[in-house]
């Protein structure tokens, strides 16, 4: 059981990022390799508002530790919008306006991966264990779940994430910008002519997902290390969640990427026994077969791929 | 941004310069974060006075974007283009780049200062360093810019003359500084120094002999290149020859440059043979001037039987060049001069150059023998053109205007002549380049060069996204791993193998991994299709990591060295070595056969099959073509050739582990095909040799952690201003600019989407 809490902490960090992967290829059917470098700047913005609140940490109590929490989840969610929008102003709008093959957006999407990720290494370093200062008992359990100890940590994590999804769900099923966003995703053309501001419906729609993936950005650190290079892994293993779930489909890629934290958490341990049955670096091999077998049947993800119809 | 508020235009584009130019300050500059204090690195780049000068580029441009209608009047005139492209690289050679390697900072002013502080060196050298650098330079951009904005022709062949000087005196204040300071040095400034001079004289030439109020580049090369089939190449190989003749170095044992001539007398009186003495002492000249004035015949008479005759006569002088060098080499090393160990050493670049000018003499010939008629403006339609193109006929024929065929008739002998010039540098000037250079030429360059023309049939041709390329790559390298024994299990030894003998077993063994991972998978559409083939090449890796059954020996890599190749035919028999020089020729011949199947394939029926395929699958299986056997084929023909260049890594690295086949690799050849152009042989080539060129260039230039950083922003700004690639396919490109044309008329809306591709 106690696989089960980790792999579900860990894939609702991966669901928040496989959501602005969706979004993005809901609304432009296209991947948006630098993503994960939104993500990894969202870590590193929080940081900087964390460090300036608390210093170098030290263990605060109740209400304090609540409000640098919320305002870790704020910067870091401000500081992946703001680099998302730029990154589609940048990267991407000039080549939509020149009606660029669609791999060139795949290209510049990687040369700003590789450009984000480098910069943030040169700006603040290029180490691979940054941690946040501890302001809480990160490990302190909570209450135990069927056997499984509960930390502190993880119970935000999982609601924070929670409470993202949910929000977005919202947004995307019951605003204004949902329906402009949901229009463009089903028929770009038409939502045009309908009166749809495609680009800055776009725009926004990266604003989003920016905003998601930075505050996972947030929590990630917060619960591991961080580096200007973090990115890359739970970006590969997120746009593989969102792929699972069927991508351009919202609540698909929210079950894709619960779905890969526990299975990668539980694979490497037979459940029945809690003993491990392969090495844990079979990992990602058994993810990887689960994945291709599962896009082998289903061509197109779990609940197929419309954000339009899906949500 | 919100819609009630909103600045105007203006403004808003003035901020995003500004931001341009901020971003840019972070990102130039040796400063470097540190973990104690976060906010160091932003500080140092962007708290210090060097952030006005990006500010002011930040300015510059907004007035560029903001006054461009008003400037490019002025920017079309006749020799304006090369004026500022020479002044720019001028300043990037003069502020930025590299001057000499032993000096620490090693810049221009640094060397400058050194100069200025050391006796011994010539009075002309000093001068240079001291004064004359920037007097010359300002002087040739204000009077090539007089001259251009006044008509002045006088005043543009003088402009061309002082500018030619210039660069003259780049590189021999530069040799001498050198050369007297000692030192290895494989730096470009004064080189790059030395062409931007070149191009500034271009530009007072143009602004001489220019009769039109407007420039049109594109025309002025085709005027240049129609006018007498093959000149350009004659002309260079003139130049070279002459440099390589008269002032370069052939012969180098330590401490010691020895021109032609020099060398001459140096084996006067030793026991060379005679062929070698009597190419030192006159052959060389003989041969040269004899290749020069039939190859220039060739061209201005346009003989047909003169231009091969000069092919063969070029033919003949390098192989004669080949072995009086083989000649001089051996019998230094005999005589035991210092630092000349055996064959081919100790060498100097004049006998390369020599080699480069007559192939570059012959080649001149061969294209004014090849090249049929006189092309002029509304010729006949491009025969040498769709020839290039392959398959692509259609799509040329299409071009139907008369400016269209121009173009095509032009470019024709345009592109041979690169061709033939790149094979004549592809074949000589790696013998005179550095070890490091020649290193990188092999494992960094050559085989990613291998992979991405294999991966340019499964993106470009077939249209499928693999994002696991190195896979095959790996499994390539690993094969060849156990069938030289390198690796803990053995093979029976019946077949353990010279690695020359593993490429038919890892073609094989790729074909079928490429098989069994497509057959699958292939019918998923493209996005779903990457992300499999990003698992597959995962999984490949780590299984290679996990080492299961002590097969691959994990993480370390393979157990010993896997063998050097070997050719034994009997009567003669060749071991390759740790010289990279000789690897580089295996892969010449490897590549240039991979190259000639695959120009042959594009046009083929299996290759329209594929551009169907790709175009719309649903049209193509319509009409007949079987889409999953097509796509397989592909699929197993990308991967073969990936196995081979792994096969060639394997042997020629000897030791590589997992970490040769990460998943970055994978992206990054994605990046190189269309970098260069999807679809596009020559453009798959261009773009993996410049893309992998590039971070071996920058290691001087800019601090080493920062290599990625530059190349995701040229990568960036490529795809901004270049979509369709360095050398976009023929084909790609009339479907593109045949898009944008339609765009056009239609709603502006309706750019927001993205045009609909095949991928």
């Amino acid at each position: 059981m106690n696989y089960l809490v980790l792999g579900l902490t860990r894939g609702s960090m991966y669901a928040l990022i496989a959501l602005g992967y969706t979004l993005v290829y809901g609304v432009l059917q296209l991947i948006n390799f630098a993503h994960s470098e939104v993500f990894m700047s969202g870590a590193f913005g929080s940081f900087l508002v964390v460090h300036a609140l608390v210093g170098d940490g030290g263990d605060t109590s109740g209400v304090k530790a609540v409000l640098v929490v919320l305002a870790g989840l704020t910067s870091g969610a401000v500081t992946g919008a703001v680099v998302a929008y730029f990154l589609e102003r940048v990267a991407y709008r000039p080549l939509r306006r020149r009606g660029a093959p669609k791999l060139a957006f795949l290209i510049s999407a990687i040369g700003a991966s590789f450009l984000l990720s480098q910069l943030f290494g040169k700006l603040f370093n290029r180490l691979g264990n940054n941690q946040f200062p501890t302001y809480f008992d990160v490990n302190k359990q909570l209450f135990t779940l069927f056997g499984a100890k509960v930390t502190l940590l993880q119970v935000i994590i999982v609601v924070a994430a929670l409470a993202l999804m949910v929000f977005l769900d919202r947004l995307v099923s019951g605003t204004k910008l949902g329906r402009s966003i949901r229009a463009t995703a089903e028929d770009a053309p038409t939502a045009a002519l309908m009166g749809v501001d495609i680009d800055r419906t776009i725009s926004r729609t990266f604003v989003i997902g920016g905003a998601l993936a930075g505050a996972a950005g947030f929590l990630f650190g917060t619960a591991f290390v961080f580096s200007n290079t973090m990115g890359f892994i739970p970006g590969i293993k997120a746009f593989a969640a969102a792929v699972l779930g069927g991508i351009g489909n919202i609540r698909g890629a929210m079950i894709g990427g619960l779905l890969l934290g526990v299975a990668e958490n539980l694979i490497p341990t037979a459940p029945w026994t809690g003993e491990a049955w392969i090495g844990n670096q079979w990992t990602d091999v058994v993810a990887f077969v689960i994945l291709i077998a599962i896009l082998v049947f289903r061509p197109t993800g779990l609940l197929g791929e419309r954000l339009g119809r899906a949500a | 941004m919100n819609s009630r508020f909103s600045l105007p235009p203006a403004v808003t584009r003035l901020l995003a310069c500004l931001a341009g130019g901020v971003f840019l300050a972070t990102m130039v500059g040796p400063q470097q974060g540190s973990k104690d204090d976060f906010w160091l690195g932003l500080r140092q780049s962007l708290l210090d006075v060097r952030i006005i000068w990006f500010l002011l580029i930040g300015v510059l441009l907004y007035l560029a974007i903001t006054y461009r209608s008003v400037v490019s009047r002025y920017a079309q005139r006749p020799g304006i283009r090369p004026l500022l492209a020479g002044l720019l690289v001028l300043l990037a050679a003069y502020f930025f780049m590299k001057w000499y390697d032993p000096l620490d900072d090693g810049k221009f002013s640094t060397l400058a200062d050194a100069v200025g502080s050391t006796s011994g060196l010539s009075a002309l050298t000093k001068a240079y360093f001291g004064w004359v650098w920037w007097v010359a330079l300002v002087l040739v951009a204000v009077l090539t810019f007089v001259a251009i904005a006044l008509r002045q022709r006088l005043l543009g062949w003088v402009a061309a003359g002082i500018s030619v000087l210039a660069g003259v005196l780049v590189l021999v204040a530069h040799g001498d500084a050198v050369s007297f300071a000692g030192g290895t040095d494989h730096s470009f400034g004064a080189d790059v120094a030395f062409i931007g001079h070149l191009v500034l004289a271009l530009a007072g030439v143009l602004a001489a002999t220019s009769r039109e109020e407007v420039a049109a580049p594109r025309e002025f090369v085709e005027r240049v290149m129609a006018y007498r089939p093959g000149l350009p190449l004659v002309a260079l190989g003139l130049v070279l020859g002459l440099l390589a003749l008269l002032t370069a170095t052939w012969f180098l044992p330590t401490g010691d440059n020895r021109t032609l001539v020099d060398t001459a007398d140096l084996f006067g009186d030793s026991d060379l043979s005679g062929f070698s003495t009597a190419y030192l002492g006159w052959l060389a000249y003989v041969l040269f001037a004899v290749t020069l004035v039939v190859a220039a015949a060739a061209v201005w008479l346009r003989q047909r039987l003169l231009g091969f005759a000069a092919a063969a006569l070029a033919v003949l002088a390098i192989i004669a060049t080949l072995v009086a060098l083989h000649g001089i080499s051996s019998t230094a090393a005999d005589a035991g001069y210092g630092g000349v160990g055996g064959p081919w050493q100790g060498l100097g670049s004049g006998g390369w150059v020599t080699c480069i000018a007559l192939f570059s003499l012959g080649a001149g010939g061969w294209v004014a023998a090849t090249s049929r008629g006189r092309r002029t403006v509304g010729g006949h339609a491009a025969s040498g053109a769709q020839r290039t193109a392959g398959g692509a006929t259609a799509a040329g024929a299409e071009r139907s205007t008369a400016g269209g065929r121009l173009h095509a008739a032009a470019s024709s002998t345009t592109v041979r002549s690169l061709f033939l010039l790149g094979v004549g540098l592809a074949l000589f000037y790696p013998p005179t380049a550095t070890g490091f250079w020649q290193q990188a030429l092999v494992t960094d360059i050559g085989v990613y060069v291998l992979l991405a023309v294999g991966l340019n049939v499964v993106i470009g041709w077939a249209g499928l996204l693999d994002l696991g390329f190195i896979a095959f790559y790996a499994i390539g390298s690993y094969t060849t791993g156990y069938l030289t024994g390198s690796l803990p299990v053995k093979p029976p030894s019946w077949l353990l193998l010279s690695p020359l003998w593993a490429i038919p077993f890892a073609i094989a063994i790729c074909l079928l991994a490429g098989v069994m991972l497509g057959a699958p998978t292939l019918r998923l559409r493209g996005d779903y299709l990457a992300i499999v083939t990003l698992g597959f090449g995962e999984i490949i890796r780590l299984i290679a990591v996990n080492n299961p059954g002590n097969f691959t020996n994990g993480p370390r890599g393979v157990e010993k060295a896997v063998p050097h190749p070997v050719v034994d035919l009997g009567f003669i028999r060749f071991q390759w070595g740790s010289n990279p020089l000789q690897y580089w020729y295996l892969l010449l011949i490897l590549l240039g056969l991979v190259v000639l199947l695959f120009y042959r394939l594009e046009g083929s029926r299996l290759g329209r099959a594929w551009a169907a395929v790709r175009e719309d699958e649903v049209a193509a299986q319509a009409t007949g073509v079987n889409t999953t056997r097509v796509k397989l084929l592909a699929f197993a023909i990308g991967a073969s050739t990936s196995g081979l260049a792994g096969v060639f890594f394997g042997s020629q690295i000897g030791y590589f582990n997992p970490q040769n086949f990460v998943l970055n690799n994978s992206i990054l050849i994605v990046a190189y095909v269309v970098f260069g152009g999807m679809g596009s042989l020559t453009g798959a080539i261009a773009g993996a040799a410049f893309l992998t060129w590039l971070p071996n260039f920058l290691r001087d230039q800019v601090p080493a952690e920062d290599r990625t950083m530059w190349i995701g922003a040229v990568l960036i700004l490529m795809m901004v201003f270049r979509p369709q690639g360095l050398i976009p396919a023929r084909r790609r490109k009339a479907e593109l600019t045949g898009l944008a044309g339609h765009d056009t008329s239609t709603n502006q809306e309706l750019h927001a989407v993205p045009a609909r591709e095949g991928v």
